[in-house]
């Protein structure tokens, strides 16, 4: 952190909203991999309790922003200041969705685990969840390093998410004209993996607001894209 | 999950110090001051703001009786400290000063030296019985306020000679010397330049673990960083007194509002 304010209760303000922050990314990314974990083992409790969990996000969003709103109302943050409550607030949004991304997997697990699974699916979108949840750690240790240097690789890195995600649309697109009674457990599937590849979105933009803080400018170049999906039309052969 | 409101927990716990029962003042004809109640709280910062003339002021200077001292001045209500009546026949008002001390806009340290700036409270009131008691007493008040390590080596030199910045947190010194329980501040940093202000901000941060410090001002971000209750006063009203995050970011009052957020109200 840069140097202290003469004010030391305006550093304890900062440090109180920031600690907060990192808190409820703790819990987002325990989301991630409990919702992940609990599509691979079929682990209906496990995937009840991240649901449940996800009340506890929600919440501490709302908390964030209301202590922003009043550092601001209180302490008028100027310079770094300012960029470091206005990035807590926008990356509190984006834990946020996150964790509802979270929460929409294992509601969708819950049903999962009732079909017959589909081989190898789980153990794929486990490993895709894992790069995410790595990205978002890494993500949070940029913030809290201030390191862009380390925000910038994460940024990056979006792009093998991405192409995990394809891999995975293209084998439930596979499996599903194979045999329609795979359609409902890869649509839910597919879901998932879609889930987590807006998870990496939402990462992404954490990262990028980590370089707005340490640079002050957002990032103008566009990063690599890999999702190709939207641009994919009726299969060869 | 409480941490971070670290400062308005503190505040709920705290018992009340001051208590103004409908409190009215009039200037002669002048009503300056209509049926206040306030509940003031021990070890907190809690600011007066509101427009001049607002009474802000006035009613500060009840709390030690300073109004007593001005030409065709009444305040009627009652005005406790620990439960006790403040305008009590019984309460001498030199007594209660050195109970309630106070700090003034314009830093006033005495024509003295530094350390006798600070030893004059103290030795009228009988505070020390020898010179190393007087000494023991003039470092701990230099050091409460955030003085002591710019003027250690110089506390024969004139008061009046410190920077503007200094002289007020001399004051400061001079006014927690008598070990007050109560700290009134009126507008103690508005000759001061940011730096200035920032330190003495810090210095009443600082002060609130062991008084109860009440400060007038006109700057409203003032109030906003230093205080944990704010009240804000109209015409002689108190209009709203509540947690200060509450005022500036959800005041109740439309009064409040205006006058917050800069418009005419």
């Amino acid at each position: 952190m840069s140097k202290p304010h003469i004010t030391s209760a305006y550093d304890r303000d900062l440090e109180a909203v920031q600690a907060h922050l990192m808190k409820m990314g703790g819990l987002v990314e325990a989301a991630i991999i409990d919702a992940a974990n609990s599509l691979e083992t079929r682990d209906e409790d496990l995937a009840e309790q991240v649901r449940r969990n996800d009340r506890q996000i929600d919440e501490m969003e709302t908390r964030v922003n209301e202590e922003a709103a009043r550092l601001i109302a209180l302490r008028a943050p100027t310079a770094v200041d300012l960029r470091t409550v206005l990035t807590v607030m926008k990356i509190s949004n984006n834990l946020e969705r996150v964790g509802d991304y979270a929460k929409n997997m294992a509601k969708r697990t819950s049903v999962l685990v009732h079909m017959t699974p589909i081989e190898g699916s789980a153990s794929d979108i486990r490993r895709m969840a894992k790069s995410v949840e790595l990205m978002l750690k890494d993500a949070l240790d940029a913030y809290i390093q201030r390191d862009g240097a380390l925000a910038e690789d994460v940024r990056l890195r979006d792009r093998e998410v991405d192409q995990m995600y394809n891999a995975l649309f293209r084998q439930f697109l596979t499996y599903m004209m194979e045999d329609p009674r795979h359609i409902t457990g890869c649509m839910h599937l597919h879901f998932i993996a879609k889930n987590i590849e807006r998870m990496g979105d939402h990462v992404t933009s954490i990262a990028e607001q980590v370089i707005y803080l340490v640079t002050g400018e957002m990032p103008d170049d566009a990063r690599p894209k890999g999702d190709k999906t939207p641009y994919m039309a009726e299969p060869r052969g | 999950m409480n941490d971070m409101r670290i400062v308005e927990r503190d505040v709920e716990t705290r018992e009340i110090k001051i208590r103004g029962d409908k409190v009215q003042v009039f200037y002669g004809d002048n009503h300056a001051i209509k049926d206040v109640d306030i509940e003031i709280q021990d070890k907190t910062v809690t600011a007066f703001i509101g427009p001049s003339g607002c009474g802000k002021s006035t009613f500060l200077r009840c709390l030690n009786r300073m109004n007593d001292t001005i030409e065709g001045c009444r305040v009627e209500g009652e005005i406790t400290l620990d439960e006790e009546d403040i305008y009590n026949k019984q309460v001498d008002p030199v007594q209660l000063r050195a109970k309630v001390g106070m700090v003034f806009q314009k830093p006033n340290p005495f024509p003295k030296s530094i350390y006798d700036n600070v030893a004059y409270g103290p030795r009228i009131h009988g505070l020390a019985s020898n010179k190393a008691d007087l000494d023991v007493i003039v470092e701990k008040s230099l050091r409460r306020g955030a003085i002591w390590d710019e003027v250690k080596d110089r506390l024969d030199a004139p008061g009046t000679g410190l920077s503007g910045g200094q002289q007020q947190r001399l004051c400061i010194a001079r006014a927690v010397a008598t070990e007050p329980e109560v700290l009134l501040m009126d507008e103690p940093c508005s000759a001061l330049d940011p730096i200035a202000t920032a330190q003495v901000e810090e210095l009443i941060d600082e002060l609130r673990t062991n008084y109860s410090v009440v400060i007038v001002t006109h700057s409203m971000q003032q109030a906003a960083r230093v205080s944990q209750k704010t009240a804000f006063f109209h015409l002689g009203n108190l209009v709203e007194y509540n947690e200060t995050g509450e005022i500036f970011t959800n005041p109740k009052d439309p009064r409040t509002e205006s006058y917050i957020t800069g418009r005419i109200g």
